[in-house]
């Protein structure tokens, strides 16, 4: 017993790191679909971006900041899903690290489907960015078109959470 | 009596799904007749469809200087109107972001970009933001393909370039060649609306 407290207390400083990703995978629309799926007993915010998009990096610092506010939550999940491109993958990487991403970073590499997987997330979005998705219980319950402000992310979550 | 109360449930319920769908599909959908305007090129002078008497149509591409996936697709967007504006397909070019919120979208910015990328095709302010949302344009790059047709330009292809925006040389879908390539031929175009990502269209606050 007395080991497993001093391993604990020896790897906590790693578990807290943790957090902050240093690698990211790169998965397909159906690895994403699954993944979001794995999470359907919790509430769970989809959010589409890029390094590249400047509208996306602006509203991030809000999703940080819900993510903080819900981490302690084992019924909330938020996943960010960079639609940069795989080589850019180590830009993603350090964006991360700069940006003090704690909310899990997938890469969907799937850029020769779009119009297989765009309208399977979303009949009438036609893939402009950012886009933020909400789930409950495995269902999307609200999709968001466009830049979020932290009142609007908040209420967002507020209305179709309901913990 | 109680057959025409019925009818009249109906008829609010059926108005009310048409109001419903409106709201989603703002904009021109294929088969409808586009608008003409009268923009600002990059050269100064004022341009409209109509100057292109002897087109059979038209390559109308939103797109701007400032977004990584329209910049991808620059060579590309040339090359199509060297392909086909002796065809009778030209391209027309239109940015339809606000400068104000995204200052590399000006229209000294637009005559550099212009200049350096060596276009051959119009590239036009829409200034006030008029004519985007008239189009139900909703990001850049967005294409619209358009056939004349008894004097209206219709709207025959709505959406993106191709299939890979990141490696021209790992195309496998030509979506806007196609298109043009069955106008050209009086086919009706096979695949008429297409999706992609893309930067959305900065409006002005």
């Amino acid at each position: 017993m007395k080991t497993l407290v001093k391993f604990l207390l020896l790897i906590f400083p790693f578990l807290i790191n943790a957090q902050i990703q240093t690698d990211v995978s790169l998965i397909k629309y159906e690895d994403l679909e699954k993944r979001i799926q794995q999470e359907k007993d919790k509430f769970v915010v989809v959010n589409f971006w890029a390094t590249t998009c400047a509208p996306c990096v602006k509203e991030l610092p809000h999703f940080i900041e819900v993510n903080k506010k819900y981490s302690q939550n084992p019924n909330f999940k938020m996943l960010l899903v960079s639609l940069d491109m795989a080589r850019d993958k180590q830009k993603v990487i350090n964006f991360i690290k700069t940006k003090n991403l704690t909310a899990e970073v997938v890469i969907l590499d799937d850029n020769k489907r779009m119009n297989t997987w765009i309208p399977k997330f979303q009949k009438d979005w036609e893939g402009e960015i950012p886009v933020t998705f909400f789930y409950k219980n495995g269902e999307k319950v609200f999709f968001n078109n466009g830049e979020m402000s932290l009142e609007e992310l908040e209420s967002a979550i507020n209305k179709n959470y309901n913990p | 009596m109680k057959k025409r109360k019925w009818l009249s449930y109906g008829l609010i319920l059926i108005l009310g799904l048409l109001s419903f769908t409106k709201v989603y599909n703002s904009g021109y959908q294929v088969g409808d007749e586009a608008t003409d305007f009268k923009l600002k090129n990059v050269d100064g002078k004022m341009v409209s469809l109509s100057d292109f008497k002897s087109a059979k149509g038209f390559i109308v591409v939103f797109t701007c200087n400032h977004c990584p996936y329209a910049k991808k697709y620059e060579d590309r967007i040339v090359a199509l109107d060297k392909m086909y504006k002796d065809k009778g397909y030209p391209v027309i070019a239109i940015n339809p972001n606000d400068p104000t919120v995204q200052p590399q979208d000006g229209f000294a910015e637009m005559q550099t970009r212009a200049k350096e990328k060596g276009f051959t095709f119009p590239y036009l302010v829409d200034e006030g933001q008029k004519i985007y949302p008239v189009y139900g344009a909703t990001k850049t790059p967005h294409v619209y393909i358009l056939k004349k047709e008894n004097g209206k330009n219709i709207v025959k292809y709505i959406g993106t370039i191709d299939n890979n925006y990141e490696n021209p040389n790992d195309v496998s879908d030509h979506y806007v060649q196609d298109a043009v390539n069955q106008l050209l031929k009086n086919e009706p175009v096979k695949t008429e609306k297409t999706v992609a990502i893309g930067c959305t269209i900065k409006v002005k606050k």
